[in-house]
């Protein structure tokens, strides 16, 4: 592998960098050295930063305090322009391509091309392409729509993409997240050639055994702050691991209670599968019992909430409802039989947001607020009645109920999702991530109502991606990972460190974890 | 500050002219027009016969409303009329129907037809503009096939002329009929649960969804319901002229267009609703009528409608990005 001379002056330098979001920290005093040819590994748990210092360094938002120099000169960006103009370039998860475009066509986009009388000359813009592609050692013709490669190829375009010009840094989120290992491999020797030729790679993944792999140096990001910088030769797995997770008092959470275990069970599911997103997934949930969902973005928790409320149906697998068969149809399949979720995205999937509080509410509860059983007409004095006392009940901050919920704030946005699923008697609530985007007092509300509901003897699902949330109200969480529950934690075991540490020991042993069954505790 | 000030004050002086300026150009017009021809157009005979007119206008408007409503599109509405005026005319003339069931028979079908325009978008996943222009074209088609490209005029039933021409309570049907329509629709689209859902749709068909609406079925019912409207207005226009006649009804496109984006920008938000439609449909037709009464040429015409199907959608679009930001 490449020696890292460290007497050579960094690429980019990141000193001290902190930035905030409405009073929460998002990074504090963050330091970041990336030199030439280097592949840095940037890591850390979901909302530790990682992204805000990638919008940082492309220019998209601007620190609050600290430097950023560029082979040791002040840098100042005032936009992603700024960033493109020194040759940085970043590639993310959804690929900026024209899926109908060719090959040539996307590797030329937004760069000058050579023309004579208007028109494009494109037999000197297919012999830089060939070039490029040979780099990186793509073997198709350059007249192949790029919708038609494969995800694989499609990356290996956007990396030519950034070759066209004068590349300085390339930063790639998650490359691998939809990759076969095979495709993983020879991604990694095209990184490889790259820094070969001086360009650095900033690498952000989740896949310790990767970073492991390929990083040269190797920066730990945890709760907004710079835990760890070390060269890869220098620390174990099991070190980074611990650097990501910590090893900090356990968070204040509720009283661990075990009742709900002699209560019924509501809903149960046995080998769930659906594609390769939910795999065999075996679940009990009890009257009472507030059951979490813990993993990594993408590993299939909310496609599996997606499968219980009918959005999509199950390819094999049972589920049960109160002890009866339970395959619901449609959504309002699902809520008939007792079924409500409260989806991730408030905004495009909870609220018709230029309509009133009201409308909102009452938008399932239709069929109750009738005039009378002889006039089917819809009583605004019961829905008025109904929503005011949800209002109430939820402490929705709204001059009226008659106000568009656009000109709400996010919280009381969020309470008038929940609010609409409080509108009737459901016995199982699916929360996805309810707190999020959600301010601290507005959270603290909620979770007092997903605490209500199980008192009330409903069932209660709650997936988040924060992990300190989870301890915090669950009585049972599960991890997920690409698809499997990967482990289980009951009562008081269940703790931020250790949903953590199950989220990324399936990452580690990913072979050996596959023979030890999965429901082990 | 000062700065964002004036801004803000530019901006609600366009939200108040966009929210009253249809009303108030409305208003405007016909003062002007009155002044111009104080003999002829501000008489109690001119204004019957200006509602009169507007009154197919307005239901085939209000059925339209219902489509834009749902977030869809229907450009075969005016072909769906055609076609509804000559299949009455032929269904009396021709089958010996009785005028009641032939009316009833031509609602029906002009409903299939909407259901198929439904079923089209939403099963076929064609663009609404695409899909109606499709079978606009096709029953437009239809229309001369039934017909074979002649007038159905002789024959028909005075009973079946009456209706349009004639009155009761010393109201014109047309206005009543319309009136009817409009309420009926009015109090479906706020007051009943697949109204609501119409709204919910058309706001948020996402939301919609995993609030257990069944989105599709509520678009090909939206789409079903504009098209039975538009079959109303082809009925009582073959009623009107007394004659089935192919394309008869084709000139309601633009102006019932023209008149439901008016009526969005109109007191409310850039929502689409009734009582902004028939306000849109009320300020198009007392710019035709005085046009008309002026003696303009024809090409006149033709500008003023396209300039108030642009003016329309523009004040539409508009109030709506004001209110969303």
């Amino acid at each position: 592998m490449k020696h890292i001379d460290n007497v050579k002056a960094p690429l980019l330098q990141c000193k001290e960098i902190s930035k905030s979001f409405g009073g929460v920290d998002a990074l504090k005093k963050v330091d970041l050295d990336i030199f030439p040819g280097e592949v840095h590994g940037l890591i850390g748990a979901n909302g530790a930063g990682k992204s805000t210092l990638i919008k940082i360094i492309s220019g998209d938002i601007t620190q609050d305090s600290g430097e950023i120099y560029y082979e040791g000169k002040p840098l100042v960006l005032n936009g992603p322009q700024d960033a493109y103009k020194l040759g940085f370039s970043f590639i993310h998860q959804e690929l900026n391509l024209v899926p109908k475009f060719t090959i040539i066509e996307n590797l030329t986009l937004g760069i000058k091309k050579e023309s004579k009388f208007g028109l494009i000359e494109w037999k000197s813009e297919i012999e830089k392409t060939k070039e490029v592609l040979k780099q990186i050692g793509l073997n198709h013709s350059l007249d192949t729509v790029v919708s038609s490669l494969s995800v694989a190829d499609q990356w290996l375009v956007s990396i030519a993409h950034s070759l066209m010009r004068n590349i300085k840094m390339i930063c790639m989120d998650e490359p691998t997240a939809s990759l076969s290992a095979e495709e993983s491999s020879n991604l990694f020797q095209v990184i490889e050639r790259l820094t070969s030729t001086g360009v650095s790679v900033l690498y952000v993944s989740h896949r310790l055994d990767e970073i492991m792999q390929l990083c040269d140096g190797i920066s730990v990001l945890k709760d907004g702050v710079c835990v760890l910088t070390t060269e890869k030769s220098k620390i174990s797995r099991d070190e980074l691991v611990t650097a990501i997770v910590g090893r900090e008092e356990k968070s204040v959470k509720k009283a661990p209670s075990q009742e709900y275990k002699n209560n019924q069970v509501i809903l149960s599911t046995k080998n769930l599968t659906w594609g390769n997103k939910v795999k065999n997934v075996s679940i009990d949930l009890h009257e009472g019992e507030i059951l979490g969902f813990a993993g990594l973005v993408g590993s299939g928790r909310t496609e599996f909430a997606n499968l219980l409320f009918g959005v999509e149906k199950p390819d094999s697998g049972t589920m049960q409802l109160n002890g009866k068969p339970y395959y619901p149809k449609n959504v309002s399949d699902a809520i008939e039989s007792g079924v409500g979720l409260v989806p991730e995205e408030r905004r495009s999937q909870g609220l018709v947001l230029k309509n009133t509080v009201n409308f909102n509410i009452n938008m399932i509860n239709l069929k109750s607020v009738k005039v009378s059983k002889w006039i089917q007409l819809l009583s605004t004095k019961k829905t008025t009645a109904i929503s005011r006392s949800l209002v109430e009940r939820l402490q929705i901050k709204t001059p009226s109920v008659h106000t568009q919920v656009i000109n709400l704030s996010g919280g009381n946005q969020q309470k008038v999702v929940i609010g609409k699923w409080l509108t009737r008697d459901l016995q199982v609530l699916i929360f996805d991530e309810p707190s999020r985007g959600v301010d601290v007092g507005a959270r603290s509300e909620i979770h007092s109502k997903i605490r209500e509901l199980a008192k009330d003897g409903k069932g209660v699902i709650v997936i988040s991606s924060d992990n300190e949330e989870l301890p915090f109200i669950c009585d049972t969480v599960y991890i997920m990972a690409e698809g499997n529950l990967v482990g289980k934690l009951e009562g008081g075991d269940i703790s931020k460190e250790a949903i953590n540490y199950k989220s990324y020991e399936h990452v580690i042993n990913r072979n050996t974890m596959k023979k030890e069954g999965r429901d082990e505790q | 500050m000062s700065n964002k000030n004036i801004l803000n004050s530019r901006r609600s002086m366009l939200l108040v002219f966009s929210k009253f300026g249809t009303i108030i150009g409305m208003v405007l017009m016909f003062l002007a027009f009155s002044i111009a021809v104080p003999s002829i157009f501000p008489t109690i005979r001119n204004i019957t016969n200006i509602v009169n007119q507007a009154s197919l206008s307005a239901i085939i408007a209000g059925g339209l409303t219902i489509a834009l409503i749902i977030g869809e599109m229907d450009l075969s509405i005016a072909n769906v009329a055609s076609f509804s005026g000559v299949l009455v005319t032929g269904l009396m003339v021709e089958s010996g129907f009785p005028v009641w069931l032939a009316i009833i028979v031509v609602i029906l079908i002009g409903g299939v037809f909407g259901m198929i325009n439904g079923l089209i978008i939403t099963k076929l996943r064609v663009n609404a503009v695409v899909a109606t222009l499709g079978t606009g074209s096709i029953i437009g088609g239809i229309s001369y096939a039934y017909a074979r490209g002649v007038p159905i005029a002789s024959g028909v039933p005075e009973a079946f002329k009456q209706i349009s021409l004639g009155k009761s309570m010393g109201i014109p049907n047309n206005i009543l009929i319309m009136g009817g329509v409009l309420f009926i629709l009015w109090v479906f689209i706020n007051y009943t649960e697949w109204g609501f859902q119409l709204r919910a749709v058309g706001g948020n068909p996402s939301a919609s969804r995993l609030s257990g609406i069944k989105v599709d079925r509520i678009k090909i019912l939206g789409l079903t319901i504009a098209s039975m409207c538009a079959a109303l207005t082809g009925i009582l226009l073959a009623s009107l002229i007394g004659s089935g006649t192919s394309a008869a009804a084709d000139g309601y496109l633009m102006p019932a267009f023209a008149a439901v984006f008016l009526g969005s920008a109109t007191l409310k938000d850039g929502d689409f609703h009734i009582l902004g439609t028939l306000i849109g449909v009320l300020f198009i037709s007392i710019g035709f009528n005085g046009l008309a009464i002026f003696g303009v040429p024809t090409y006149v015409q033709y500008f003023f409608r396209g300039g108030v199907l642009i003016l329309a959608v523009g004040l539409s679009s508009v109030a709506r990005t004001m209110a969303s930001k």
